[in-house]
C-alpha cells in the first residue's frame, strides 16, 4: 500500500497527475485530505533532498524569524517542519502584529542585532534598511549555483516585483535599473483594485464602475439613497498607506508622478496639472460617496465596512477584499473588479505591495537563512501555500497558471480576471527614495487638509510640494 | 431638609453620571460574548445571542478567524503580565521604600540630587533610551529575559514607589519614632514597627500605582524581548491581523487583563483604609 502511494506522488511531482487526480486516488487508497496534504510536503522535500544541490550544508544550524501576523506567514508556517525534516536547519520565530511589527524590525537593524536572521519586509521598507547597510544584497546568493538549488526559478518570479525588490540606493534612480541591489526576495504581493458588494449593487440596478467619474457618481448615488450604505471605501488616515494603496494608483492612471528625476534630481511633482486634477475627483468620490469619518480611515475599516455592508466598493488590496469573505456578513457577495480609473487610459495601473523575505546583515548563519529564503519562495511552498492556506497573491506566474488555483479562486467571482487585467500594469509607482515614508505621510496629511476644506486642491498641493523639496534639502537628498 | 425633588434630581444626576463612565467598561464586556458579526452590525445593537467563543479561543489558545485556525499564546502573555509586574513591585518596594525613609529623615551630601535624579528617569521618553538599552541588553544577555525586564521596569516603578512613599514618611512625626527608641528598640525596629505600618497608606498606594504603570507597559516589553515574555499589552495586539480585526476576542481579553489589577485593587483598598485610620492617631 504504502508503494502505491509513494508511486502516486511521484508521478504527481512528475506532472503525470494532476492535484485533483491526486487526492481522489489517495482517498482510494485511504489517505484523507490532511494525510495527502502532509505526504505531499513530504515527499517534495524529499524530491528537493534528490537534487545535487546540499540541502543539508547547514544542518544542525538555528535561525530566528521576525515575521508579521499575517495569513502569509500563517502559510508558511504552517509547513515549516518540512523545511527542518529537509535542511536539518532548526528554525524558531517570533510574530508581531503589524501595528508595531516595522517598530521591532526598525529597533533590530538600527541596533545591529543578529537574534534575528531573517525578516519580512516591504519594499519601501528596504529603500532605508538597504542603504544603511542593515540588508544583505541578495544577488550574492542568487547567481551563485553553490549557494542557489538548480531548481530554484528566480526568473519565473513575476518581473514587476523583482526589479521592486531592487535598487541601487540611489534617490531616483529606477527600480531593478542598472547597480540596483537585490534587498529582498518577493513572496507575496497584493495590488490595489476594486472590489464590490454585489447585493448592494444589484439593488441599486448599478454595474461595476468603468472609470473614475462614472465611480463617483454611484459611489455619491449610494450615500444618497441607500440606508446604512456608503458608496466607496479607502484609506485616509495620516499615513503612507493612504498614498500607497488606491490614491496612487489611479493618480498614476491619470498620469500624473511624485517626482520628476529627468534633470538628475528630485522634483516633487504633486502639484502639477494631472496631479490637480485628479486629486479634486479624489476628494469629490471622497466627500460625496465616501466613509463620514475618512480621516481615520485604514486597511481595517475598508475592508470591515465591506465585509460588514456599510460600504458598497472598496478601492483598495484585493486581498483585503478577499480576508472578508469568510465569517462576515457580507461574505460571497464580495465581487472583484479591474478598474481604469482615467476614461482615457487603456489598462489599470494598480500600485502594489509585496510581502518580501530579507536577510539581515548581521546574521551569523547567512547561508542557513537563504535557504529558508529560497525554499519559502519556490513554486512547490507558493503552490502549496495558494491552494491550501490564504496565500492568495503568490508572486510567481506558474503558480496563478497551476489549474488547482485557478479552480479554488472561480469561487471568488472576478478575482482571476481583475488579476490578468490588472497584472501587466501592476509595480510600485512611487520614486524610490530614502525620505518616502516623511513624504507621503506630508501627502496624506495634504489630503486630509484638501477633504476637510481647510484649503482648496491648488494650495494644498502647492505647499505639499514646497515642503517635501525642504525636507529633501534638509536630509541633503537634492543637493 | 432636601426636599424630595431635589432628591431625584441628583440621583437621576449621579445615574447619568454613572451611566456616561461605566458605558465604556459595559460595553467592552458585552462584545466580549458577541460574534464579530454581531460587533460590526450597523446599526449597533445591545440585543444578542451571547457566545463564549472568545474566552474559550483565548483560555484554549486555538483562535478561528476568517483566515483559518490560528494559534495564539495570551494566557501566556497573561501570566508574563503577572510576573513582570509583580516582581518589579516586589524590587520596588524592596529598594523605594528604605530609600525613601532615607530621603525623608535624613539630610546627606548629594541626597536631593539623588532623589532628581530617580525621579528625571519617569521624565525621559522610553523611545530615547531603547536602542542604547537594546544595545546593552544582547551585548550582556539580558534580551528576551525576565531579569533584564524587571530591571527596565525600575525605570518606571521605582521613581514613583520612592517619590510617594518619601512624601508619606516626611508626614510621620519624628517624635512617634523618637519615643519607640527611648524604650530601647533599635533604628531598624523602628522603622519596621513605626515607620512602616504609619507609611502603609502611602506604601499600598505606591504599590499599587506601579503594578498599574507596569501593567500597562508596551514599548519596553515590544522591543527588549521576543514572544516567550512579552506581556499582555503586546499580546492583546495578535488580534489585529491582516484579515481582519477580532473585536470580541480583544474584549474578552481585555476583560481578563483588567481581573489581576482589580484583585489588586480591592486587596490594597483595605490596606489603604486600615493605613488612614492609623494615621489619624499619630499627629
Amino acid at each position: 500500500m504504502s508503494d502505491k502511494i509513494s508511486d502516486l506522488f511521484g508521478a504527481f511531482l512528475a506532472g503525470r497527475v494532476g492535484r485533483r487526480e491526486l487526492l481522489a486516488r489517495a482517498s482510494q487508497l485511504g489517505l484523507g485530505a490532511a494525510a495527502a496534504t502532509t505526504f505531499l510536503n513530504r515527499t517534495q522535500s524529499q524530491a528537493l533532498a534528490a537534487s545535487s544541490y546540499d540541502w543539508k550544508a547547514q544542518s544542525g544550524q538555528s535561525i530566528k524569524l521576525l515575521m508579521n501576523k499575517h495569513p502569509y506567514t500563517d502559510a508558511l508556517l504552517k509547513n515549516i517542519d518540512a523545511f527542518k525534516s529537509l535542511t536539518g536547519i532548526n528554525v524558531t520565530y517570533d510574530v508581531f502584529p503589524e501595528d508595531v511589527y516595522f517598530d521591532k524590525v526598525t529597533a533590530a537593524l538600527s541596533s545591529r542585532s543578529s537574534s534575528y536572521d531573517l525578516f519580512m519586509s516591504g519594499a519601501y521598507q528596504t529603500w532605508q534598511y538597504g542603504p544603511a547597510g542593515w540588508l544583505v544584497d541578495l544577488n550574492k546568493f542568487i547567481h551563485d549555483t553553490s549557494e542557489t538549488s538548480g531548481d530554484y526559478d528566480w526568473d519565473g518570479i513575476l518581473p514587476n516585483l523583482r526589479s521592486a525588490t531592487a535598487w541601487s540606493g540611489k534617490p531616483g534612480d529606477a527600480l531593478g535599473g542598472p547597480g540596483a541591489k537585490q534587498w529582498a526576495l518577493p513572496w507575496a504581493w497584493e495590488l490595489n483594485s476594486i472590489a464590490y458588494n454585489k447585493r448592494i449593487l444589484d439593488a441599486a440596478h448599478m454595474e461595476p464602475p468603468k472609470n473614475l467619474p462614472d465611480l463617483i457618481e454611484m459611489a455619491a448615488k449610494i450615500s444618497k439613497d441607500v440606508p446604512g450604505v456608503y458608496g466607496i471605501g479607502a484609506r485616509g488616515s495620516r499615513s503612507w498607506a493612504t498614498i500607497h494603496a488606491g490614491y496612487l494608483s489611479a493618480y498614476t492612471n491619470y498620469g500624473a508622478k511624485d517626482f520628476d528625476t529627468s534633470g538628475g534630481k528630485l522634483v516633487p511633482t504633486m502639484n502639477s496639472k494631472q496631479a490637480k486634477d485628479f486629486t479634486r475627483l479624489w476628494v469629490e468620490m471622497l466627500q460625496k460617496g465616501g466613509p463620514k469619518n475618512w480621516t481615520t480611515y485604514t486597511w481595517y475599516e475598508v475592508a470591515n465596512d465591506l465585509g460588514g455592508g456599510t460600504s458598497a466598493m472598496v478601492y483598495d488590496a484585493d486581498s483585503a477584499a478577499f480576508f472578508q469573505e469568510k465569517g462576515t456578513k457580507e461574505a460571497g457577495n464580495i465581487h472583484y473588479h479591474a478598474f481604469t480609473p482615467n476614461p482615457d487610459a487603456h489598462q489599470p495601473t494598480p500600485n502594489v505591495w509585496i510581502w518580501s523575505l530579507a536577510m539581515s546583515a548581521f546574521s551569523k548563519h547567512q547561508q542557513a537563512a537563504w535557504k529558508l529564503m529560497q525554499w519559502a519562495t519556490s513554486t512547490q511552498q507558493l503552490t502549496l501555500g495558494a491552494t491550501k492556506a490564504d496565500l492568495i497573491d503568490p508572486t510567481r506566474q506558474v503558480v496563478w497558471d497551476n489549474q488547482d488555483f485557478k479552480t479554488r479562486m472561480n469561487g471568488y467571482p472576478g478575482y482571476l480576471e481583475q488579476f490578468a487585467a490588472s497584472s501587466p500594469g501592476a509595480k510600485i509607482y512611487f520614486t524610490p527614495q530614502p525620505l518616502f515614508f516623511n513624504v507621503t505621510t506630508s501627502w496624506a496629511a495634504a489630503l486630509q487638509k484638501i477633504y476637510s476644506k481647510q484649503v482648496s486642491v491648488d494650495d494644498g498641493l502647492d505647499q505639499l510640494a514646497h515642503d517635501i523639496t525642504a525636507q529633501l534639502e534638509n536630509a541633503g537628498i537634492t543637493d | 431638609m432636601q426636599s424630595p425633588a431635589f432628591r431625584v434630581v441628583r440621583a437621576l444626576l449621579l445615574l447619568l453620571i454613572g451611566i456616561f463612565f461605566l458605558f465604556p467598561i459595559v460595553w467592552v464586556l458585552l462584545m466580549s460574548f458577541m460574534t464579530n458579526v454581531d460587533i460590526l452590525r450597523s446599526p449597533p445593537s445591545p440585543f444578542f445571542v451571547p457566545t463564549l467563543r472568545n474566552y474559550v479561543a483565548l483560555i484554549s489558545g486555538h483562535l478561528s478567524t476568517s483566515s483559518g485556525e490560528v494559534q495564539i499564546d495570551y494566557m501566556h502573555n497573561l501570566l508574563n503580565s503577572v510576573i513582570l509586574s509583580t516582581c518589579s513591585v516586589i524590587v520596588s518596594l524592596i529598594l523605594g521604600v528604605p530609600a525613601a525613609y532615607a530621603f525623608a529623615r535624613f539630610k546627606f551630601r548629594g541626597g536631593e540630587d539623588m532623589a532628581f535624579t530617580l525621579l528625571s528617569f519617569r521624565f525621559a521618553p522610553p523611545l530615547l533610551v531603547l536602542l542604547p538599552l537594546l544595545g546593552y541588553f544582547q551585548a550582556i544577555g539580558l534580551y528576551d529575559t525576565y531579569f533584564g525586564l524587571i530591571w527596565v521596569y525600575q525605570l518606571i516603578t521605582l521613581p514613583l514607589v520612592l517619590w510617594i512613599t518619601r512624601g508619606y514618611f516626611e508626614d510621620v512625626s519624628e517624635d512617634l519614632e523618637l519615643a519607640y527608641r527611648l524604650d530601647g528598640h533599635s533604628w531598624l525596629s523602628t522603622f519596621f514597627r513605626i515607620s512602616i505600618p504609619l507609611a502603609r497608606p502611602g506604601i499600598a498606594a505606591a504599590g499599587l500605582l506601579s503594578f498599574i504603570f507596569a501593567w500597562n507597559n508596551f514599548i519596553f516589553a515590544l522591543i527588549l524581548g521576543s514572544s516567550s515574555v512579552q506581556p499582555v499589552t503586546v499580546g492583546a495586539l495578535a488580534f489585529i491581523t491582516a484579515s481582519g480585526i477580532e473585536y470580541g476576542q480583544i474584549a474578552a481579553a481585555l476583560v481578563l487583563s483588567v481581573i489581576p489589577t482589580l484583585i489588586l485593587a480591592i486587596f490594597t483598598q483595605r490596606y489603604l483604609v486600615e493605613g488612614l485610620s492609623l494615621g489619624a492617631i499619630k499627629g
